[in-house]
Order: C-alpha cells, then sequence, then structure tokens
C-alpha cells in the first residue's frame, strides 16, 4: 500500500486516506524523502483529516520524517489532526511539541508560507 | 392472609391505631429539620398510612394497585425521613402482634406461626419504601452530577478565530478530561486559531491541575491551533513557580484582555475606534 504524493508548485501535498500500519508508514517516509529529493520542494503538507487512530510507532514515525524533511530543507506541517486522535496521542504521552500543526489544508499552507517568506 | 387474623386486626382496630400512635411517639424526628409539618400533619399521615395498611390486611396484597407506593412516593417527597416510615412499620409490627394476642381468640401456640405470617407480609412493604427512597436519592444525585458537568466547560467563540473557555471551580481527573474533550471539539467547530483559558475562577493550581491544563494545550496544539493560558493571578504564578511546573512550553497571560489582545494579534485582526 503506497500512500500518494501530490507536488503543487514548491509543496508537496499528501492526504494519508488509509489505515496507517507500521509497513505503509515507513514506506510513506523513503517515499517522502526521495520525492523532496527529486522535486527540490521547500514546504510539505501531510493531511490526517481522515486517520482515526495514530499509535505511538505511526507518531514517532511522523516526528522523524518532520525532522529528517528539515534536514533536506522542507518544512513539514501536519494538519487536521482529530480531536480523538490528539486526546490518545497525548494519553500516551506523546506532545509532538517540535512538529508545526495547523487546522486544515489552508491553514496549514498559510503556515508554510509564512515560515517559508519570514 | 388467615380470615381469623384479619376479623380481630378489623374487630379491634381503634386499639390498633392507639396503640401504634403511642409507639410512633417514641421515635424522635426533629433532628431533622428538613421536614416542616405541623403535628396535625403528621397525625394526618399516620393516619392515613393506617387506613391504608388495614385495606391491604384485608385484600392480602401489598403492591398490586400501587396504592401503597404512591403514598410513600408523596411522603418522600415531603421530605418526611426514611426512619420514622421504617420505625413505624416496625412498630404496627409489634402492635398487630399485640393485639392478636391480647384477643384471646387466637392460641399461643399459633403465636410463632402468626409472628411469621406477620413478618412476611409487612417485610414486602418495609423493602419497598427502602428501595424506593433509595432510588429517588440517587435519581437527585445523578441529576445534579449531569447538571454539574454540563455547567463545567463551555467554549465560547468571541472573534472569529478567537475562541475562549472561562474555567471555573476546582479541576480533577474527571473534569478535565471534559474540558479537553469540549476544548478540542470547540476548537474544530469554530475553526478557532486561538483558543484562551481563563483560570480566574481555579481557587488552587496544584500540579495535577496543572498537569491537565498542559495536556489540554498540548492537544490543541496538536490540532493546529494555539493555546494561551490566561487569569494567573499573583499567587497562583507564586505557586506554580515553587512547585516547578513548567509552563513555558505555551504563552501566558496575566488577564483575559491581555490575552485577547495577543490572541487578535497572532490572527492578524486588530480593534479599530470608530471615526465620528
Amino acid at each position: 500500500m503506497r500512500i500518494p504524493i501530490l507536488k503543487l508548485h514548491e509543496y508537496l501535498l499528501i492526504t494519508i486516506q488509509v489505515e496507517l500500519d507500521d509497513q505503509t508508514a515507513l514506506q510513506f517516509q523513503e517515499d517522502l524523502l526521495s520525492k523532496i529529493h527529486d522535486t527540490g520542494a521547500k514546504g510539505v503538507v501531510i493531511d490526517l483529516t481522515s486517520v482515526d487512530m495514530i499509535d505511538s510507532f505511526i507518531a514517532k514515525v511522523l516526528g522523524d520524517v518532520v525532522r529528517m524533511s528539515k534536514l533536506m530543507g522542507a518544512q513539514v506541517v501536519l494538519t487536521g489532526i482529530q480531536p480523538a486522535v490528539a486526546i490518545t496521542l497525548i494519553d500516551l504521552g506523546i506532545s509532538m511539541r517540535e512538529v508545526p500543526t495547523a487546522l486544515d489544508l489552508e491553514q496549514g499552507l498559510d503556515k508554510l508560507r509564512l515560515e517559508l517568506e519570514g | 392472609m388467615d380470615s381469623l387474623i384479619v376479623n380481630v386486626l378489623t374487630k379491634n382496630q381503634d386499639v390498633l391505631l392507639k396503640k401504634w400512635l403511642i409507639e410512633l411517639e417514641k421515635t424522635d424526628i426533629t433532628g431533622h429539620v428538613k421536614f416542616a409539618a405541623t403535628p396535625n400533619m403528621l397525625r394526618d399521615t399516620n393516619e392515613e398510612f393506617f387506613r391504608l395498611l388495614l385495606k391491604h390486611i384485608s385484600y392480602n396484597d401489598i403492591s398490586q394497585d400501587g396504592s401503597i407506593e404512591r403514598f410513600f412516593d408523596q411522603l418522600l417527597q415531603t421530605g418526611l425521613p426514611v426512619n420514622y416510615m421504617t420505625q413505624g412499620l416496625q412498630g404496627m409490627r409489634r402492635v398487630i402482634l399485640d393485639v392478636l394476642l391480647d384477643d384471646g381468640s387466637i392460641d399461643k401456640e399459633k403465636a410463632i406461626e402468626l409472628y411469621n405470617d406477620i413478618d412476611r407480609w409487612l417485610d414486602p412493604i418495609l423493602n419497598r419504601v427502602v428501595e424506593n427512597s433509595a432510588q429517588i436519592w440517587e435519581k437527585t444525585i445523578s441529576i445534579q452530577k449531569s447538571a454539574l458537568l454540563e455547567l463545567t466547560a463551555p467554549l465560547i467563540p468571541v472573534f472569529q478565530q478567537v475562541s475562549v473557555m472561562p474555567l471555573i471551580g476546582t479541576i480533577d481527573t474527571e473534569r478535565a478530561k471534559l474540558i479537553m474533550e469540549n476544548l478540542l471539539d470547540g476548537v474544530i467547530k469554530y475553526r478557532s486559531e486561538v483558543v484562551l483559558i481563563d483560570i480566574t475562577g481555579v481557587p488552587v493550581v496544584d500540579t495535577m491541575v496543572a498537569h491537565h491544563i498542559i495536556q489540554a494545550a498540548d492537544a490543541v496544539r496538536l490540532l493546529g491551533s494555539t493555546c494561551i493560558l490566561v487569569g494567573i493571578r499573583p499567587e497562583i504564578a507564586q505557586t506554580i513557580v515553587s512547585l516547578g511546573i513548567d509552563l513555558t512550553a505555551f504563552p501566558t497571560k496575566s488577564t483575559l484582555q491581555k490575552g485577547m489582545e495577543r490572541a487578535l494579534e497572532i490572527t492578524s485582526q486588530e480593534i479599530v475606534r470608530k471615526e465620528d
């Protein structure tokens, strides 16, 4: 199972619409990094609106992806995290303080633009 | 119920009532301030209960038409203490036995059997009284509890993308959970970019309360909006620092007003005084 990565000008858009298992997440990490390498994207938005569950491993992978992308010069924003997911993560003790977040895709893109310009 | 007993009881009902009322007077209900009844009212109630009981003696049934239940429900609503009712029923048992034995038409050998009969006859009423009163209490408590919960944590949208959650009263784990759920659902519902949590009305901020607030703020941040903690009184600031609680991860302000200014700044909004 592969997650499609869309290119929009200098940004990459990813909407995760499947249940993330460990294998898919790791595959996604590889795909995204090589896509950043290929396109030279400056910003990445990962939209999690339709994700109902994030466990500690997926959370770790997501945090890693954000840091790795940053190393490669791309700023990542996570968008659309559902309340239930947020509560689960907080209960697991994962606050992901270093990861930028936004309410939806629109605000995510705004945030990226702000950070890249300013 | 034995027809002989019924006859004896109906014949002697005046004596029965008199003895029972004397028995009842021994019960002290002055300690229960809640029941504000005149002695007259109490006597009427007693007599009504007595009539009901007699009626049921002749039908040998206590629950079919529900009149006993209705009677006790009414009594409970007036606030008559339950112990008075149970005393009354127990007193009735003693008095009935007295009257039956005094009458002489029942030989003493039958007495034990008689005692069992009366037990079996009065106990269901007693059980029902206790059960009903317990049910009424439980219902009251659960209604009050849910009313309290509803009041606790509303999220109020103030400006576009700015909401406020005023917290009043102590915060325990159960309430903290509710606060977090309301907060997150509200953030999604109103698309709030900034949420102000006002703790002016929270009397004590200890490590646990702070922990809950930090968790809520973290969860709000995960959703993609910013949490500002406002209403930090001097004594709260002192407690937080002396307890070594780290609140540096998110912004704090002393008053809701200052927090609102910051929120407008974050959302690139401004309040402008109208000319003329």
